[in-house]
Formats: structure tokens, sequence, C-alpha cells
């Protein structure tokens, strides 16, 4: 027994000197990956796909030796449940388990929550959707948008309308969110530079589910307007849309990427037409194809919009910054990743490059035809036509 | 001008019935145990997911799957109340309003990991949403199947509550529920009950709110049960018809204030019609149609 104790007592010994020996060698050669999700509440429809996107990504980079193709890379994923205070608290969690590089989740508040503690330990963070611009000084010069941007998107739609000859344009906005009070608002700017003009702007609530009010006022509008814009998504878009549609309203409908769901095409006849952008529309024979088939393959069911696209680039463009960088000093890695250009993603280009933190990357125009999303266009904004964020 | 006023009362009808038959589903549990179960919009978010699951999955016949889906949401609410209600009957009101907030959340995870984090879409019949002309009005077929159904689950209820043994034990349970069971009445008969009457009149609305949102996602229940928690409120607590008539008020409320409502002022538009509310309260703070005495 006694010798049992004393092996024992070597062994342990032994495993205190392996552990503190290994952290040592994994400082060098690891790259930890700090996600502070949500995989529970309202933002898990977002954060859900654009972490299995990531990890598609990091499964990839470690087949061939890891980041930069020597940092193996380990993801620690946490749920945050779609709380801005759990949120903070998992960050400073994450970062004491010597996490690298720090995933927000994907509405503004959590990841401002987030953010801020990582800030302040120096560690560069994305948020694996939120796409308000704002959130760079909100937070510190650590942060970077990774999903396209509110100005990018209504700029784009705004643009893509006045070359469909649209002129006049009414807004529906709800305060509620960044993301949908001021999408809306970008559209209309740009659509007035480009010589549009905005002839009314409505409001509503989310989870309303009844537009009646708002319906019959447009459709008791004079002039008529010829599009209209909102970032409405589920359940508000469907049911706004019906109920336009109802009240026989036959301008064209243009949204953001919130509707890229199979909900939206699933309408029928009502959303035939409705224009959206997102991230990107897997056309065959690109590499965004190919990402869709390998998600499918990977999780053995077929994906059904772009977020998981997102997440997989953003592990393409930490893993090119480490590679400049050399390793995974925080400050190195935030100079190496606000100095990426032109980098080729699934989705398309991606570049931070003298954009404030906020990327300039593809944008697809799709249109629903058929009750199938069809691919319009793919284009980057030119930085003079985008808006100032609120 | 005319057209367009009798255009929103219609409107305001139409959503007031929805909002009817929610606050009726919680003013059926309360009437009988003094409790809101906040899991009431769950039962809503299950008929979706039964809808879903027999139309698009079993491929049965959209009407027989609506009908299936009530039947799964009057289950789901008695399965509910033997399953997490009876072991706490005897608690404080806290502990039962606890209990109604963990389930709710129970269901929503269970949503979250089982089914789907997002949204999943509803083939909705054409027709269910189609809309006619009547001189200039516009008449939805769902907004006349949310009058229509509101109107018959009202005229059912009151013939079952007055005519039938367990109805009248179910008055009798929300008068004094004690004596109730000192006359014979098996208290256990009498709550589940409740709760499946409430189950389906969460399915009907459900149903109706599922047709026009055209998705069910996990936590869809969330807004319906707070609309119905002020429909009950206002109506007056414990009072079948009060929940009725606050459901048609408070939609009435709402569609009236958006459509008349100067666009500056509209963001306001729910802080404006909640303190009408609380007004209303101020004056009568017992609801419209609630006694002193039925507060226990």
């Amino acid at each position: 027994m006694k010798l049992f104790q004393k092996n024992n007592r070597a062994a342990a010994a032994l495993a205190t000197v392996a552990m503190i020996g290994t952290p040592a060698l994994a400082q060098d050669n690891d790259l930890k990956i700090g996600f502070a999700v949500s995989l529970t509440g309202y933002l898990a429809p977002y954060d859900t796909p654009t972490v299995e996107g990531a990890q598609i990504a990091i499964k990839e980079l470690n087949e061939n030796g890891g980041a930069a193709g020597q940092f193996a890379i380990e993801a620690m994923v946490r749920d945050v449940r779609s709380d801005t205070v759990q949120t903070s608290i998992v960050v400073q969690e994450l970062i004491d388990a010597g996490a690298d590089v720090i995933v927000l989740p994907c509405d503004d508040d959590p990841a401002i929550a987030g953010g801020l503690v990582a800030q302040d330990a120096g560690i560069p963070m994305f948020s694996t959707c939120a796409t308000n611009a704002s959130l760079t000084a909100a937070i510190g010069d650590f942060y970077f948008v990774n999903y396209v941007a509110d100005i990018v998107q209504g700029a784009t739609l705004a643009q893509f309308a006045r070359e469909e000859g649209l002129s006049n344009a009414y807004l529906l906005v709800s305060p509620e969110t960044t993301y949908t009070g001021n999408l809306p608002l970008y559209f209309g700017e740009v659509f007035e530079t480009l010589g549009g003009s905005v002839v009314d702007t409505g409001t509503y609530s989310f989870g309303q589910q009844d537009f009646s009010a708002e319906v019959t006022q447009i459709a008791s509008l004079n002039p008529q307007p010829d599009v209209i814009m909102t970032s409405a998504y589920e359940p508000d878009f469907p049911a706004f849309l019906r109920q336009l549609r109802a009240a026989g309203v036959t301008a064209a409908v243009y949204g953001s990427d919130g509707i890229d769901s199979p909900t939206t095409s699933g309408l029928g006849d009502v959303s035939e037409g409705v224009v959206f952008t997102n991230a990107g529309f897997p056309v065959e024979g690109t590499r965004l194809a190919a990402f869709f088939d390998a998600y499918a393959a990977h999780y053995d069911r077929p994906l059904s919009n772009s977020f998981a696209a997102t997440g997989y680039d953003m592990m393409l463009v930490i893993s090119e910054a480490i590679r400049v960088a050399g390793g995974t000093d925080g400050a190195a890695l935030r100079d190496a990743i606000a100095n990426t250009d032109g980098l080729e993603v699934s989705t398309g280009e991606i570049s931070y490059l003298d954009r404030n933190r906020v990327p300039a990357r593809s944008v697809s125009l799709n249109r629903i035809t058929g009750g199938a999303i069809t691919h319009v266009d793919t284009r980057v904004i030119a930085s003079d036509l985008l808006p100032e964020s609120k | 001008m005319s057209e367009l006023v009798a255009q929103q009362v219609l409107n305001a009808l139409a959503l007031g019935g929805v909002y009817a038959l929610l606050g009726l589903g919680l003013a059926m549990v309360f009437s009988v145990l003094g409790m809101i179960n906040f899991a009431h919009g769950e039962l809503m978010t299950f008929t979706g997911y039964a809808l879903i699951f027999l139309s698009a999955t079993l491929g049965w016949p959209f009407f027989l799957a609506v009908f299936a889906a009530f039947a799964v949401a009057a289950a789901s609410a008695a399965l509910i109340e033997r399953v997490a209600f009876r072991p706490v009957r005897g608690a404080s009101l806290t502990t039962m309003l606890l209990t109604t907030f963990a389930i709710s959340s129970i269901l929503h995870v269970v949503f979250q990991n089982f089914i789907s984090p997002r949204p999943i879409a509803v083939a909705i019949p054409d027709w269910l949403t189609s809309t006619a002309q009547f001189s200039g009005l516009r008449i939805g077929m769902l907004q006349c199947i949310s009058l229509g159904v509101t109107v018959v689950a009202l005229i059912g209820l009151t013939v079952f509550l007055r005519f039938s043994i367990t109805g009248l034990a179910m008055r009798a349970a929300a008068q004094d529920f004690s004596i109730t069971r000192l006359m014979g009445i098996p208290a256990n008969r009498v709550i589940v009950t409740a709760f499946a009457i409430s189950g389906l009149l969460a399915g009907l609305s459900g149903f109706l709110w599922v047709a026009q949102r055209g998705s069910v996602d996990p936590l869809m229940g969330f807004v319906p049960v707070l609309k119905a928690f002020i429909a009950v409120v206002l109506g007056g607590l414990g009072s079948l018809p009060g929940a009725v008539l606050g459901g048609f008020l408070l939609g009435f409320l709402e569609v009236l204030l958006r459509a008349m409502l100067p666009s500056e002022l509209l963001p306001f538009r729910d802080a404006i019609s909640l303190s009408i509310i609380i007004t209303i309260l101020v004056l009568r703070p017992n609801g419209l149609l609630g006694r002193a005495e039925a507060v226990r």
C-alpha cells in the first residue's frame, strides 16, 4: 500500500511537471479561439451557424498543421444565452482560459458588453454578425466587424434600386434595434443621393404581427411608392409582406439579410420579386458553392443561409493575420487583421485595410423568383457611396 | 376617408379577436387556480410545430393537421398540469408563478435544441391568406376566420359553462374552490378540464398567429402571452367576459393608435397604449369587469 502511495506521488509529481511544461509549449504553438456566443436565446439562429462555419474552417486548417500551417487551433465554445451580462462574464472566463481571439454574439448590446472586457485585455475580437459599424468606436481598436455592415447593405440596395429605375421609396423601420432602425435609413440616404426620393417612413414593433394599419396607410399614399424597403425579418417580414400584397400594393419590396431564410421563399406568390442582400450566394463552381457542399457533408444537413460562410471566412482572416504577425500577440494580431487586403475567402474578397475595421466584402443581391432564391449580382460597393454610420 | 376608417375598424376587430382568444385561455386557468400561466404562449408554439410535423412531415391533409394540432395543444396543456403544476398545487402563488416561468424556459430550450433555433416555414394554403373586396373594403380570409373563431369559441364556452355539470363546477370553483370541493366536486377533474380548454384556446389562437406569420420559431409564444396578460388584467382578473372585452379593447387601441398617430409619435405608440390602459386601471383597479372579491 505504501509503495503504491509513493508511486502515486511520483506519478503526480511527473504529471505536475508535465502540466507546467505544456502551457509553455502550448503558448508557442496554440491558437485559442474563445467563442462567447449564443447557442440559445434569440440570437441562436445567427450565432449557431456562424460557429458551425468556423468549426469547418478550424477542422480544415488543423488538418493542414493549424492556423498559418503551424498554430494548432483550439475552439472554446461557451453559451452566453443571448444575454448581455452573461457575455461579459463568459468573455472574462475565456480570457482567463487563455483565449487569443474572442468571438462575440450577433447583437450590439452583448457584443459591446463582452467587447469592452476583451478590449481591456488587448485581445482582438469579432462579432459573429453584429452589423453596426459604430461598434468599432463603442468598443475600441481591437474590435472588428465580421459580417456585411448595415451601411454596406443599405448602400448596395439603394444603388441597385436606382439601377432598376425605381424612384419613390417608402421605408419601414423599427427603432428596437440599430439594424431594423438604421439600415432602411442608410438605404434612403443613398437612394436620395442617387436621385431618388423617400415619400414616407413608417414604424413597426417586433412581433406585432398585425400590419393592417401600416398597410392601409401605404395603400393610400399619393404618390404610390415604387419600392418599399425594410430590414424587418421573421416573423414581422412575412406578416407584413402578406398583408401588403393582400391590400393590393404592387411596389417592389427590398429587404436585407435578415430575410435570408427558407420562410421567405416559401411564402408563395406574395414573395415573388422580393430583392434582398446577403453575404454571398452559392453560384455553381464558386468557392462558396464548395463551402455549402462541405457544410452539408460535415453536418449532414443542407446549409440554408450565408451566416456559416462568414464564420468560415472569419477563421481564414485570423489564420492569415497569424501568418503575418508570426504569433498570437494581441497587438500584432490586431495590426495584421487591420492590414488585411484583398484576402480570398469563401464569399469572395475581404479587405480591412483603410476601412476603420469595417470590412469591404462582397455583397450578393438576390431575388426571389418562382419560390426560389436566384442570384442577381455580387458586388463590392465603392467606399465613397457609404453613408456615415449612425 | 370613411372607407379608411371602416377598414381600420375592421382591422381592429380582427386583431382584437385574436387577443380575446388569447386572453380567454389565460383567464380560464386563472379563474380556477388564481394563477397566470406564462407557459401559455408555448402551447401556441406546440400547435405550430404539431401543424408542421403533421402536414409537412407526415403529409396529412391541411385541415386534418390543423384539428389534430388543436388536440395536441389541449393534451399538452393537460399534461403540463399533471407533470408540473399538480405537484406544487398547494404551494404559494409565487411558487406556482415561478413554475410557469420555468416550464416556459425549459420548453424554449427544448424547442431550440431538439427542433431548430431557426424559424421553420409553414405552408399555408393560398386561399387562407386571400382577400375579398366589398365596396372598397378589403376583408382578409384570415381576418374573417379570426372573427368567426372568436365568436364560435365564446358561444361554445358560454354554453359549456352554463349548461354542463363540469362547467357549473368550474364556475363554482372560480367563486370558491374549497367550498366546491366540499360539495363533492373532484378538484383534479375541474383543473384538468380548465387546462385542456385553455390549451384548446391556445391552439386556436396559435393557428391564427402562425397562419399570419408563416413560420414557427422557439420563442414565438412570448409576445402573444404578454398581450393576453394585458387583456386579462384590463378586463378584470378572473372574469371570462372581461378577458374578451380586454382583448378587443387592446386590439382597438393598437390599431387606432397606429393609424392615427402622426409619424413622429409612432415609435411611442406602445407606450401611449399602455399609458391609456394604466389610466383605466387607476380608475378601475379591478379591471373593467373585475369584482373586488374575485381576488383570492
